[in-house]
């Protein structure tokens, strides 16, 4: 027979200040840890969402990203002659679209417009959008010659100034006026955290006479790495990298960080174990009679050992909870707004943190861990209580 | 009986608690010395910096943006008597490869007649500076990409650019740079890039940045207002920010790693408050009947109070000790550095931050004591002395 639940629950009662204490550390421990990996979750999604496998972004070889490439016309045109670019099934029209890239500073709102972030502005055409064929416009594309742009949901949400019907400046010398008529979606992808106009208006805004880089879809019946090899060829002397691919590049340098981040909070995990350790020897010590008084009304020592591990995971649980609750508190209050350069673009993918089901499954079963580790000893400790010497005890 | 033997005794009672307690706060304390000593590190830097008196002027729009070489001359202009300005030096991104590699080297062209008057904290040598203006190829290279790629002063290599045209460039290394805000960098000559692009036919290029050193603060300031007003209203307004500001958004845009630290350091504190704090309670509670024989036999309250108090503070340093002095060492060792563009953080802890972290740990002690030390100054002797033998 078990220890019955109430005898534990009863206890953690009683002796309500080192409770609450112990709780509390587990739950400062974990509440970090949550946070921390609801970020590396949030970033995970939104660079895995660009992952259209029939996507490529193709840039000068030798540059690092879409912003420092530069596309001649005679580069564009030996793409066209690609015969592994798909077409519109309905017109017909070859899917791949010269697109140029540049920055402009926002400040961000996360804190009051004091910081300034490098947001990505694209200029494209209408076929774009079909490349980018995750991406959902409400409101119009903006028009050929016309001083207008689209903003991504995720810049919208992260800077300031991006709202429908204002303006903003752009062009070389930030001098020249856009109206913002829409807004885009691209499923959480990086693409929204950008904002786009047309890019023959656009080139002309910052004296550009040649693109950026180019997007296609290539048919499903072409190999995305024969297809690479053939850009690097000499025939077209480009790089040709798939969106993923492209994309993931881009989270190196901030894998870098949080892994660093990780192993930091690695340190504290063990922290907590021992924290959990010490008050479970106290209480142990402090019961020695009150375990030998049940050992002798017949509980067995596994079911003594097995009511402490209980005891010590309900501590953590408890702990766990309350961290959790706490992460999300801090998020609510405008924790969770999240902006990270790529490591190679050095422009801004925005992001919300957000705690999933299992980031939060993830930190219980963690705090779970830190119980029973915790706990073992001591109750093994009180598992091997001789009855008859802690019953003489006063 | 002295207070420092019954402390002894107290903390040897029960040996396993003080282990436990000492560990939990010997591994928190290691983290916060790393985030400490990084923090600290990038305040020295910046203080260092302040002290330089640079600005950068840059484009108003981004610094991708290129300000006409001509910048340099009227900018100088602005201060004819050179009462304010000390000098003036162009630059441009480079950012080239050794050819096949995966990793930029940050790398920028810089004027090179005022380059060791603009940054004196190079620190090069006469003997240097003549190498630097004799030989077209010459380059300074930050201690750590000269590690990376077993670079030595006299070391020729090539880069190819990452920004258009593209072009490879050779190099020969004149001096390694200590200097710790620029040890992930590698200067120069502006000259030479620029007769490469107009033998491409992309001359002139123009610069990213114009670095301004001024004589004093104030004039740093003024220069600063002078400068952006001078280009106001014209194609290339700019924008003039002091070193740390212009570095702060570098930083920010590397994952704001210092503001990460700092999240960290105050849950550390807080986490070694909670800990410091049950330890104290659990093993007074233990000890009721003890302290109360203590009064009985006419300790003073007060000094009842010292004795929880003291043992509370020497059980956080010596756990902290425990964290911080083997973290402490090793860095010294093998100093690591976060890598990344803009300024590289490197990890070194310095003893100010690994005393600052056994200070925060005594203070820490000290707080998590002070409940539990009360209580047992107000325990009411009787009313204890009748729990024993209970």
């Amino acid at each position: 027979m078990a220890l019955p639940l109430k005898y534990h629950t009863r206890y953690l009662l009683v002796h309500r200040a080192t409770t609450l204490l112990t709780v509390l550390v587990v739950a400062v421990v974990v509440g970090t840890f949550t946070w921390m990996s609801g970020f590396a979750a949030a970033l995970g999604e939104t660079l895995s969402v660009a992952g259209d496998p029939q996507k490529m972004v193709v840039v000068r070889r030798g540059s690092e990203s879409e912003f420092n490439s530069a596309l001649s016309m005679e580069d564009f045109n030996r793409l066209r002659q690609l015969e592994e670019i798909a077409r519109d099934p309905e017109t017909g029209e070859q899917l791949l679209s010269g697109e140029m890239l540049v920055q402009l500073q926002l400040p961000r709102r996360s804190d009051g417009g004091k910081t300034l972030a490098n947001v990505a502005v694209r200029g494209l055409r209408e076929v774009g959008a079909k490349v980018h064929r995750d991406v959902k416009i409400a409101g119009r594309f903006p028009g050929a010659g016309q001083r207008e742009v689209i903003v991504g949901a995720a810049a919208a949400r992260q800077f300031v100034g991006l709202e429908v019907g204002k303006s903003i400046a752009l062009g070389y010398g930030g001098d020249r006026a856009f109206q913002i008529v829409g807004i885009f979606t691209a499923e959480g992808g990086p693409l929204e955290s950008e904002i786009w106009g047309n890019v023959d208006t656009l080139m002309n805004a910052y004296n550009r006479n040649g693109y950026s880089s180019a997007n296609l879809l290539f048919s499903t019946s072409v190999d995305a790495k024969a297809l690479a090899a053939r850009l690097e060829g000499p025939q077209i002397q480009l790089s040709g990298f798939t969106e993923s691919e492209y994309w993931q590049k881009q989270a190196a340098n901030i894998r870098v960080y949080l892994g660093f981040a990780y192993a930091l909070v690695a340190f504290m995990f063990a922290a907590a174990v021992f924290a959990i350790a010490n008050t479970m020897y106290a209480t142990v010590a402090g019961r020695t009679r009150e375990i030998a008084m049940l050992r002798t009304i017949g509980f067995r020592p596994p079911h003594i050992l097995a009511g402490f591990l209980l005891e010590s995971v309900l501590l953590c649980l408890l702990g766990g909870i309350l961290g959790c609750l706490l992460c999300q508190a801090w998020l609510s209050m405008g924790g969770a707004m999240k902006d990270m350069y790529g490591a190679t673009t050095f422009s801004t993918l925005a992001f919300v943190i957000r705690l999933t089901p299992m980031t939060v499954l993830f930190a219980l079963l963690s705090v779970c861990i830190i119980g029973v580790l915790g706990a073992i000893f001591p109750a093994r400790r009180a598992a091997r209580i001789e009855v008859v010497t802690a019953l003489r005890q006063t | 009986m002295t207070m420092g033997y019954v402390l002894l005794q107290n903390l040897r009672r029960n040996p396993l608690r003080t282990a436990l307690t000492a560990t939990a706060f010997a591994l928190p304390m290691a983290v916060f010395v790393i985030a400490i000593s990084i923090v600290l590190n990038l305040a020295i830097m910046s203080q260092d910096l302040a002290k330089q008196l640079r600005a950068a002027v840059h484009h108003r729009v981004s610094f991708t943006n290129f300000l006409p070489e001509g910048m340099r001359s009227r900018i100088q202009a602005l201060d004819q008597g050179k009462n304010r300005l000390t000098a003036v030096c162009g630059m441009r991104w480079f950012g080239g490869r050794v050819p096949g590699a995966q990793n930029i080297v940050q790398s920028l062209a810089a004027d090179h007649d005022t380059f060791p008057i603009v940054y004196p904290d190079v620190a090069m040598s006469e003997h240097e500076i003549a190498e630097w203006n004799r030989e077209r190829r010459a380059c300074v290279v930050g201690k750590l990409i000269a590690e990376q790629y077993g670079w030595k002063v006299g070391s020729q290599f090539s880069l190819q650019s990452s920004i258009p045209p593209y072009q490879e460039l050779e190099f020969v290394c004149v001096k390694i740079v200590e200097l710790s805000s620029r040890q992930s960098v590698m200067y120069f000559r502006r000259d030479y890039l620029e007769n490469s692009l107009e033998a491409l036919g992309a001359g002139p290029g123009g610069c990213n940045v114009f670095w301004i050193r001024a004589r004093d603060a104030e004039s740093l300031l003024a220069l600063q207002r002078d400068i952006d007003a001078a280009f106001a209203n014209s194609p290339d307004e700019t924008k003039t920010e002091d070193e740390n500001a212009f570095i702060a958004g570098f930083i920010q845009a590397a994952g704001n790693i210092p503001g990460l630290m700092q999240m960290l350091a105050v849950v550390v504190v807080v986490i070694l408050g909670l800990v410091g704090g049950n330890t104290m309670m659990m093993s007074l509670r233990e000890r009721m009947a003890e302290l109360a024989v203590f009064k009985a036999i006419g300790f003073h309250s007060l000094r009842v109070f010292r004795l929880v108090l003291t043992e509370s503070v020497i059980l956080a340093i010596g756990g902290a000790a425990a964290g911080v002095i083997p973290v402490w060492a090793l860095l010294n060792l093998i100093p690591l550095s976060v890598p990344g563009r803009g300024p590289s953080m490197p990890l070194t802890a310095s003893w100010q931050g690994a005393a600052g972290s056994l200070f925060i740990a005594a203070l820490i002690g000290f707080a998590a004591g002070l409940w539990p030390a009360y209580q047992a100054m107000r325990l009411k002797t009787v009313n204890a002395l009748r729990n024993i033998g209970e």
